[in-house]
């Protein structure tokens, strides 16, 4: 094994390792949002509005993610100036599109996790509501929605933990992230398996960690006690 | 007599091609306290449940204080503050301590003030016996805890009317005692109670009226001895064979 280049090209990966929490980060917000959005425009009445979210979340949970970046990445150009991290460059012309077609990807699958979470609270919390003289809207906002994300927020760790893993895609379209820090490194020092393996293990130290954070947080949850009968 | 406070007229419900409730006619007065029984599958729950639209009838018309609810252009949302329900789920908000639980209606739909709707509902916890228990959480209560704060939550809204879904089916055998003496008081009190219960005892002992039905219609009714002691109908007879 050979893991001379680490002295040298140490600050790939941990600079690349911060770009992909940031965009990670960054997914995870956005596709929250989205996510919701979609749920609730999947529960809507108005029905165009109901297709129009099931049709988002078939194209986005049924083609590859690869194939959305570099689709977005052609379609969207935006002019922004790049950020320097550490010895890094970040060409944001890159990076926003790459952030907002994992987020609205993401935001796909968040939102059958949002409909999951509210479906999870019993009927009868919303007919108790109902049978206050509470209105649906308030009924959803003080009764319905504090059950379904306690809920949801647990999905939504594991979401952070799969953004975390899928953003090497970005490395596709040439965003310095982690992955592509690591090939970099791999093709400037000619040495082809270690610095792979290293970026392997830095991704693997970063998902375990929030794993376990998830976990402990669910935990937490669970003494607290399940919600509904 | 004055005007009924809830009158039914023909109701119907079907789910699907399912006929639930089979043309049902029914008055009820202000005050009184009317039980109904039947076996499980009779409508009886569902039937109450369109007291406060809970579920919608397919046909036929539901009055409360003289304002026909089923008719969309009434806002049955402000009918309901005045018609509580108990369920046999109890129903609480699990997201909410006991205080919040009784007052989040009250200051949502009637803009009581934050204080005024925590003294009554110290008030109503005091009545159904459970004063200590304000900044609990539903799931650290009992059964019939829960079923009695369920109760205050209903009363504080001063409702008209309170119609219980088996209130007492869900609770350990133990605990069903306490629920029903809370609707005994209340019954006392004047309250007009709409009630389904499989309590054949406290269905003799309370009601001003009950009510047997079965098939989605009702089949007999009448005063406790009559219904009870003097029945008419066969199916009410072999019913209460089976409970009593």
């Amino acid at each position: 094994m050979n893991f001379s280049f680490l002295p040298k090209y140490w600050p790939y990966f941990n600079y690349g390792a911060v770009v992909t929490l940031i965009v990670a980060l960054c997914v995870v917000i956005l596709g929250s949002i989205l996510g919701v959005l979609i749920a609730f425009a999947q529960r809507s009445k108005f029905r165009p509005l109901v297709w129009l979210a099931k049709i988002y979340v078939w194209i986005f949970r049924g083609t590859p993610m690869v194939v959305q970046i570099m689709i977005a990445f052609a379609m969207m150009h935006i002019s922004a100036p790049n950020f320097r991290i550490g010895i890094l460059t970040v060409d944001m012309t890159r990076l926003i599109p790459g952030i907002i077609i994992i987020g609205m990807n993401s935001g796909a699958y968040v939102s059958e996790t949002v409909r999951a979470g509210i479906n999870a609270v019993p009927k009868g919390q919303l007919e108790a509501a109902y049978s206050l003289g509470i209105r649906p809207r308030e009924a959803m906002r003080y009764v319905v929605m504090p059950q379904a994300i306690k809920n949801i927020l647990p999905a939504l760790g594991n979401e952070f933990v799969t953004i975390v893993k899928d953003s090497s895609l970005l490395s596709t379209i040439g965003v310095m992230e982690l992955w592509n820090g690591a090939t970099t490194v791999a093709s400037t020092t000619y040495i082809t398996k270690e610095p792979l393996l290293f970026a392997a293990a830095y991704y693997l130290l970063m998902t375990s960690v929030l794993t376990l954070a998830i976990q402990a947080y669910e935990k937490k949850l669970n003494k607290g006690g399940k919600t509904g009968v | 007599m004055s005007e009924a406070i809830i009158s039914i007229k023909n109701l119907h419900k079907y789910f699907g091609e399912n006929e639930v409730l089979k043309g049902i006619d029914l008055e009820i007065q202000q005050g009184e306290v009317v039980v109904i029984i039947g076996p499980s599958g009779s409508g009886k729950s569902t039937f109450l449940r369109t007291m406060n639209l809970l579920e919608e009838p397919t046909m036929g018309v539901v009055t409360f204080e003289g304002v026909d609810i089923t008719d969309k252009k009434n806002d049955i949302f402000k009918m309901r503050e005045k018609m509580g329900m108990v369920f046999q789920q109890f129903n609480l908000f699990p997201n909410m301590s006991v205080l919040d639980n009784i007052t989040l209606s009250p200051i949502k739909t009637k803009g009581l003030s934050k204080a005024e709707a925590e003294d009554k509902a110290r008030d109503l916890l005091v009545k159904v016996g459970l004063p200590d228990k304000a900044d609990a959480y539903p799931q650290s209560l009992s059964g019939g805890q829960q079923q009695r704060i369920a109760i205050a939550r209903g009363l504080a809204m001063d409702p008209d009317v309170l119609l219980f879904d088996e209130p007492t089916s869900a609770l350990d055998p133990e605990m069903v005692g306490e629920v029903l003496a809370v609707m005994q008081d209340l019954a006392k009190s004047g309250m007009t109670m709409v009630i389904v219960t499989h309590e054949m005892g406290f269905a003799r002992e309370v009601a001003d009226r009950v009510i047997f039905m079965d098939g989605g219609v009702i089949v007999e009714q009448g005063s406790p001895v009559e219904v009870f002691e003097e029945t008419k109908e066969d199916r009410t007879k072999d019913f209460l064979s089976k409970v009593l």
